[in-house]
């Protein structure tokens, strides 16, 4: 039986997810996630899972946010100014043309 | 020998020789999992070895070799029960064995935390911390092991093969008398024994699993304690040396003149 492993670094911080555990039951699972997930990286908690009770929906189920082209709501067509007058507008022009190339670019 | 020089040879060597044979298993183990968390288990017990020999080392003038590589086998004071070969295969016999082990471990950290002689003191904590685990992990496989016939058949030929070596736990060695009288450990062999006995014969017992009642065990003629040794350790004792003395140390290699 699988187990999906999430490790939270410091106390506040999410559980990510960092890998996963064969084990048979809860006990072992957390048993070895502790060597193999939890040794190495500085680790505050960790979740164990059954891969099986976890669900998932992905692009080739749905199209996430519906089939309306919203590239709009990126203001990359505005960028043809130099912005590095402020810092916040160049990061965020970055972070905006980052989602736009996962996207398959616009 | 001085008593706190005496205690950590017996704490060292147990460590040391338990790690070696947990080892063994590495990429053997049932599944890369178990082999992960045996191997853990065997690098914390290295790790306590070392701090037990680097404090023979700092006390008391030891160096290395003498200490492992140069050492006679008939001069370590290791329990029988952490030298024994491991049967091809048998998971119980390393499971039962690490819990007889680390059982009689806890107790025996406990009697050391007030220890006279403070460097052993002060390192038992950290030692505890670690120790945690493996009684989890040694826990953990029994009462799985213990959950079908045939399984808790194997976990009852280990305790039958093992408990009579478990109980070279607690032989004494010959600076027994001056080990307590100095404060070193505050509890006699016969009590922590006596202590472990209450706690593994009610948990082996409720697992279904019969233990030997303890007088009539016939003891193993090797006590261990006093440098008398199963034929295994001899063996495993020639192994664990052999790159050292390969390694030929007596004959140092000449890159120049008549011996290069």
């Amino acid at each position: 039986m699988i187990w999906e492993v999430f490790r939270q670094e410091e106390p506040g911080d999410r559980h990510t997810h960092c890998g996963n555990v064969h084990a048979p039951d809860e006990e072992m699972a957390t048993l070895f996630a502790q060597v193999q997930h939890g040794r190495r990286m500085q680790t505050n908690s960790l979740w164990v899972a059954p891969k099986e009770e976890i669900g998932e929906v992905d692009a080739d189920d749905t199209e996430f946010g519906g089939t309306t082209d919203k590239s709009y709501r990126w203001a990359i067509t505005y960028n043809n100014i130099d912005a590095s007058f402020a810092e916040e507008v160049a990061e965020s022009e970055a972070d905006q043309e980052e989602h736009a190339e996962k996207r398959g670019g616009t | 020998m001085e008593p706190a020089e005496a205690e950590l040879f017996r704490l060292a060597d147990d460590e040391y020789v338990l790690a070696e044979r947990y080892t063994e298993w590495q990429i053997y183990a049932p599944t890369p999992e178990s082999d992960l968390a045996l191997a853990n288990i065997a690098q914390d017990e290295f790790g306590h070895a070392r701090l037990w020999y680097d404090l023979l080392e700092e006390e008391y003038g030891y160096d290395e070799p003498d200490l492992l590589w140069e050492r006679d086998p008939a001069d370590f004071v290791h329990s029988t029960l952490v030298e024994l070969e491991t049967p091809e295969g048998d998971w119980a016999d390393t499971v039962v064995r690490g819990y007889l082990y680390d059982a009689a471990e806890r107790l025996r950290l406990e009697a050391l935390e007030d220890s006279s002689f403070e460097p052993i003191a002060d390192r038992v904590p950290k030692v505890q911390g670690e120790e945690e685990y493996h009684r989890e992990h040694a826990q953990s496989w029994l009462d799985r092991l213990t959950d079908s016939a045939d399984s808790r058949e194997r976990v009852q030929a280990a305790v039958d093969q093992l408990f009579p070596h478990a109980m070279t736990l607690f032989a004494p060695t010959v600076d027994e008398d001056e080990i307590l009288d100095a404060g070193v450990r505050s509890r006699s062999l016969a009590d922590l024994r006596e202590d472990w006995l209450d706690e593994v014969v009610p948990y082996l017992d409720s697992l279904g699993v019969a233990v030997p009642d303890p007088e009539d065990v016939v003891r193993p003629e090797p006590l261990g304690r006093d440098g008398s040794h199963t034929d295994d350790w001899f063996d495993l004792h020639d192994e664990f040396t052999a790159s050292y003395r390969e390694l030929g140390f007596d004959e140092p290699a000449e890159l120049r003149g008549e011996n290069a």
